[in-house]
């Protein structure tokens, strides 16, 4: 718990514009047109994951959007939405790109909600690897259970099952509980020293000259 | 003076030993807390296992590497383009088979004779080893001068969502049964060419051009003058 309380203290406690919370994640030279689709399939799996850990997780990514003085990228629901919607594994995909500065906003949102969540992400992970080395199902831990069917609700209902990646998905349970385990990983990844850095450059893997 | 810096995680402790440095100007940058400018020894214990490794600048920079390395390749899936210098002890990570689990080894000079440590760690166990290497990189008062680039992968390295065997496997198929056709088509005997009996000749015959009767045309009937 003391470590929980000694992060709350990373927390800017006021930003003074909007581009130095954003300054925190180095630029990476992108096309003139945004980010990949990749990318954005990555970013809006993430936010899937946290809406998983948490009820009204939207709400508290809004939250967070204004504390951290992102607001003016993303200013309300329906622009959060907007901007996840750029991942092409949704129903609703836009074809939008997001720019460099909406992929910011998003994955500092991410990292910091993670790190609110660090004690949950910590635990969940620790229960799958004793699930693991007494080979028990998954599902036999409430707390990971509800966290796999939560995740696995979510992604049948918003992605686009007529996309051959996400029907093998949603085709198999395993799989997507696969998925959702290794987004708790990013998370956990998150919450670290650097590792909002990392998670950054991660996005980025295979996809800059 | 020695000091001692010490990065304690979950499962994870990095314990740094070193030389501070006491040159007012260096001390002065940092608030007046003098930083470690040489490092003696580098102590890393993880807990859960309860294995020490340690080692001098070398294990160290090595470790934080190799461990770097890996936490981007488990992010994005991507290997990292290997940097290992060739001193030793050196360290390797590599993810245990079908274990969910994470082998880091560390391999000690062959002239020692010492043998190699492995270690299992789990995933919480493996970011804390990087997290600690990480909060040990962001303190300027440890070592200010060694730095750990990160970048992402070029996309020279991205592996293909479908194997090469995977892609080629058609055009495979289009080939031998092109072969195929070509095959069987060269077993049937080809056609024999009759040649063209002559046709008997025929008689020169002028035909008579009918001459065309123009035919002229009706005269229309004129028009009734209105009354």
């Amino acid at each position: 718990m003391s470590q929980s309380a000694s992060l709350e203290s990373d927390f800017p406690s006021s930003v003074d514009s909007p581009a130095s919370i954003l300054n925190t994640l180095p630029d990476i030279s992108l096309p003139a047109k945004g980010c990949s689709p990749h990318t954005q399939q990555q970013i809006d799996l993430l936010l899937l994951a946290l809406e998983a850990l948490e009820l009204g997780a939207s709400e508290h990514m809004l939250a967070m959007a204004r504390q951290l003085g992102v607001d003016t990228i993303i200013k309300n629901r329906v622009g959060l939405w907007r901007l996840r919607c750029s991942n092409p594994w949704r129903r609703s995909y836009t074809r939008d790109y997001l720019s460099l500065n909406q992929a910011k906003a998003l994955v500092i949102i991410a990292a910091y909600r993670a790190k609110s969540l660090m004690v949950i992400i910590r635990q969940l992970l620790l229960a799958e690897q004793q699930m693991r080395e007494k080979n028990l199902p998954l599902d036999n831990h409430f707390r990971l259970s509800e966290y796999l069917e939560r995740f696995r609700a979510h992604f049948r209902s918003r992605m686009n099952s007529r996309r051959a990646k996400v029907s093998a998905y949603i085709a198999s349970e395993e799989e997507l509980n696969e998925l959702a385990l290794s987004l708790l990983s990013k998370l956990l990844f998150c919450t670290g020293a650097r590792g909002m850095q990392r998670v950054w450059f991660s996005l980025f893997d295979g996809e800059v000259a | 003076m020695n000091i001692k810096r010490q990065y304690s995680l979950p499962n994870c402790n990095l314990v740094l030993e070193g030389l501070e440095d006491s040159d007012p100007q260096n001390v002065a940058i940092l608030d007046g807390k003098p930083p470690m400018s040489i490092l003696i020894n580098a102590e890393c214990h993880l807990l859960k296992s309860d294995r020490k490794l340690s080692g001098g600048s070398v294990f160290l920079t090595n470790l934080a590497r190799a461990v770097s390395n890996y936490a981007q390749e488990f992010l994005s899936g991507l290997p990292q383009s290997d940097s290992n210098s060739n001193e030793y002890p050196q360290v390797f990570l590599a993810p245990v088979a079908e274990k969910n689990l994470h082998r880091l080894t560390l391999e000690p000079n062959p002239e020692s004779g010492e043998a190699k440590t492995e270690v299992d760690l789990s995933t919480v166990e493996l970011f804390d080893l990087v997290d600690a290497l990480d909060r040990f990189y962001l303190d300027r008062s440890t070592l200010p001068q060694v730095t750990l680039d990160i970048k992402p992968v070029s996309r020279r390295y991205r592996q293909p969502e479908q194997p090469l065997t995977e892609r080629l496997t058609p055009v495979a198929i289009g080939f031998t049964s092109l072969a195929i056709a070509a095959g069987a088509l060269f077993m049937i005997p080809p056609p024999e060419v009759a040649p063209p009996e002559s046709p008997p000749i025929a008689p020169a015959t002028e035909t008579e051009t009918e001459t065309e009767t123009e035919t002229i045309p009706p005269e229309e009937p004129e028009a009734e003058e209105a009354n």
